[in-house]
């Protein structure tokens, strides 16, 4: 599929990235860097997020007026046939402008294009589901397949990556529940679907669906462990059978999602250390709080409270322990502080609004406040 | 495209030397994976899910504890947040302060909310401030101010402002300036365009002056939020029409200008979206509404667009050179 952006900016974009991590570890100079910038030049159009957020939603303000506007020259707008004419010439006018500006305003995931492409592929969508009302769920999820996918291979979009995900889930599932073995099934089908995901999206080395292939490995690394999660596994047939009881019947194979439920986080957390994978290393790290719970949900007695102090104790003597334990680097791994904390503004106004409470009320709770990890933010 | 293949390329343009480049490789290739964010982010949630835990324990088995020793632990807490906080600070300076303790930001965090718990289970308890409510949050409003400027810390910063608008009546919180004020009755809708306008203004006032500079930020944030949706709610609702309509359009057109010396790109949006309500709702409720209905799908279609050029070319427009 040819690919809408400019291939070599993308690939210069990236280059200069990586030139400005090196500057900041002082591995290049401050003239090396320019030079860098000047032989590895780019010219794609890419305000800040606030920009990119304004420009989002004055697009599709603009193309949802815009389907209006055509509906005006337009006879019976009221009948199926009529919409979907509608719909299917809309469609053209949008790809038409996306392909246009990205050509004329070098955009590159700058808003406008994001809400161009996502008008073209529903407005795509929409004749199918007018013309063929009640064909099964997995027919919808094939035909959206072949609008998406070619979509997102041409202009590496991430939610077009994240809606083949689902839809490839969807489709899985309605064939699979077909059958009552495929019931039974559905748990393995999940993770061998997961894994196939995962091992397809790493094959791709082009720099141009850097970040789709992230989030196709992250979310089949979510999925693989939630088909093999013991607590998932139980709750969902419990409520896939039909059951109306209390306390989800014990599942076949119980052993096995044992074995899945504690080895999947482990497995994760030390392949991410190893390969300084930072997806696995940190997916790796929420799957195993998760498997806490699902172990404490079916097998410890403790009240709501005692849980969280006890999980909150034990995560500040982990962390505390670590902190200590790798003030010098050890087997690769070390407590060096080499991201900025970019979204200090942020973090001041989630602290006005978790904790900035009045006083007039009795205020028992001292919450520290949450503080997430620091991603790399953009320039506001 | 690997570190490798990137390597070569910079060397074949003669940026850098072979040499340089296989130090970098080996650099790359040994450097340490700094899991630095994700322990912090561990210790932060213990903390959260240890105090929020330990909070409803108290609360179960507060007939075996008795009040006098709960207040006594959490004004232990307090006064021990706050000396940690000042034994270890740094001296007062206009500019922004950098301290390598970073552990200190979180205990004055820590020390402002338990202060704010003490006071509320005081209040509850002993009915300490009466029915002074005024006192009672202006109190902590007051030392938040402080601890901001003196420790240099932009959580208390909007706790603070936070607290001043709530001695007015008002919440503040970006996300729930809508949803959490009760502007129906507009007798706030004047209190809440003053805040805003006079927090704008000190953030300006301290970006001017530099004093705090990176304060501006959430004064300009969170008081242009609020005097701008109580202007546009003044406007809809109540007369004078023209007083609201001034006073919001000024506040746009200063954040859009304000992008000029643009520390924030935030501000063009906001001057930008309340602006566009501003002026769609002036020109629609001008026409009536049938001239309206006819002129609505042309009118969204081609201001629209025109907005999005707006933003496409605003570096132009405010004559931004970079």
């Amino acid at each position: 599929m040819k690919k809408a952006y400019n291939e070599t900016w993308v690939e210069n974009l990236h280059i200069q990235h990586q030139a400005a991590e090196w500057k900041s570890k002082n591995l290049l100079t401050d003239e090396q860097e320019e030079e860098v910038i000047a032989q590895f030049e780019e010219k794609f159009y890419r305000p800040g997020i606030f920009v990119k957020i304004g420009l989002f939603i004055f697009a599709v303000v603009a193309c949802s007026f815009f389907v209006g506007f055509l509906s005006l020259f337009i006879y019976d707008t009221g009948s199926e046939i009529g919409f979907s004419t509608l719909s299917l010439l809309c469609c053209g006018c949008f790809v038409f402008f996306l392909e246009y500006l990205i050509k004329t305003k070098n955009l590159f995931h700058s808003g406008v294009d994001n809400a161009l492409l996502y008008s073209a592929v529903t407005a795509a969508i929409v004749p199918v589901f007018l013309l063929f009302e009640h064909a099964p769920l997995w027919i919808y999820c094939l035909v959206a397949l072949t609008i998406v996918i070619p979509a997102t291979l041409r202009y590496a979009d991430l939610l077009g990556a994240l809606a083949i995900f689902g839809l490839i889930f969807t489709l899985l599932a309605d064939l699979m529940m077909k059958f009552p073995l495929g019931k039974a099934l559905l748990p393995f089908g999940v993770m061998l679907i997961s894994a196939g995901i995962y091992l397809v999206a790493r094959k791709s080395t082009d720099i141009y669906y850097r970040e789709c292939r992230q989030i196709l490995e992250a979310l089949s690394l979510v999925t693989f462990y939630l088909g093999g999660n013991y607590l998932v596994v139980r709750e969902l047939n419990a409520i896939i059978s039909g059951l109306n009881v209390s306390i989800a019947p014990q599942i076949a194979f119980a052993p096995v999602f044992y074995f899945f439920t504690l080895a999947i986080p482990v497995a994760y957390i030390a392949a991410g250390l190893k390969k300084a994978n930072r997806i696995i290393f940190v997916i790796g790290l929420l799957a195993f709080a998760f498997s806490v719970y699902t172990y404490s949900h079916y097998f410890v007695a403790l009240t709501v409270s005692q849980g969280l102090a006890l999980a909150g104790t034990l995560m500040i003597l982990v962390s505390v322990l670590l902190i200590k334990y790798l003030h010098t680097p050890r087997y690769g791994i070390s407590d060096e502080q080499n991201r900025k904390n970019d979204l200090a503004d942020l973090q001041a106004l989630i602290t006005a609004r978790h904790l900035g409470a009045t006083p007039a009320e009795p205020g028992l709770e001292f919450g520290g406040g949450t503080f997430g990890g620091g991603g790399a933010g953009e320039v506001y | 495209m690997t570190t490798h293949s990137i390597l070569n390329s910079l060397i074949n343009k003669g940026i850098i030397s072979k040499k340089q480049a296989d130090s970098m490789a080996t650099f790359e290739s040994e450097r340490a994976f700094s899991i630095h964010w994700e322990l912090r982010s561990i210790l932060y949630f213990g903390i959260l899910l240890f105090s929020s835990g330990a909070g409803i324990l108290i609360y179960e088995n507060i007939d075996t504890i008795g009040h006098q020793a709960i207040i006594a632990v959490i004004a232990g807490v307090t006064i021990g947040c706050f000396y940690y906080t000042y034994k270890n600070s740094l001296p007062y300076s206009h500019e922004q302060v950098e301290n390598p303790n970073k552990l200190i930001d979180y205990v004055l965090l820590l020390g402002c909310s338990t202060f704010l718990g003490l006071e509320g289970y005081l209040q509850y308890q002993y009915n300490l401030f009466g029915t002074r409510y005024g006192l009672a949050v202006l109190i902590p409003t007051i030392l938040f101010f402080l601890c901001a400027y003196r420790f240099d810390h932009r959580g208390a910063l909007s706790m603070a402002i936070t607290g001043l608008a709530s001695w007015l009546g008002l919440t503040i919180a970006p996300l729930s300036v809508i949803s959490d004020n009760d502007f129906s009755d507009g007798k706030l809708i004047i209190p809440a365009i003053a805040l805003g306008s006079i927090l704008t203004a000190v953030g300006w006032i301290s970006e001017e002056q530099k004093v705090k500079k990176h304060f501006a930020f959430t004064y300009m944030l969170m008081g242009g939020n609020l005097a701008c949706i109580a202007a546009q709610i003044g406007l809809i609702s109540h007369a004078p029409k023209i007083l609201y309509f001034l006073v919001g359009i000024g506040l746009c057109y200063f954040f859009i200008w304000r992008a000029r010396h643009a520390q924030s790109l935030l501000f063009l949006l906001m001057g930008t979206v309340y602006g566009y309500c501003i002026l769609t709702y002036v020109i629609f409720t001008n026409l009536g509404p049938d001239a309206a209905f006819g002129l609505g799908i042309f009118y969204f279609l081609f201001s629209s667009v025109g907005v999005i050029y707006f933003l496409l070319n605003f570096k132009k427009f405010l004559g931004i050179k970079k």
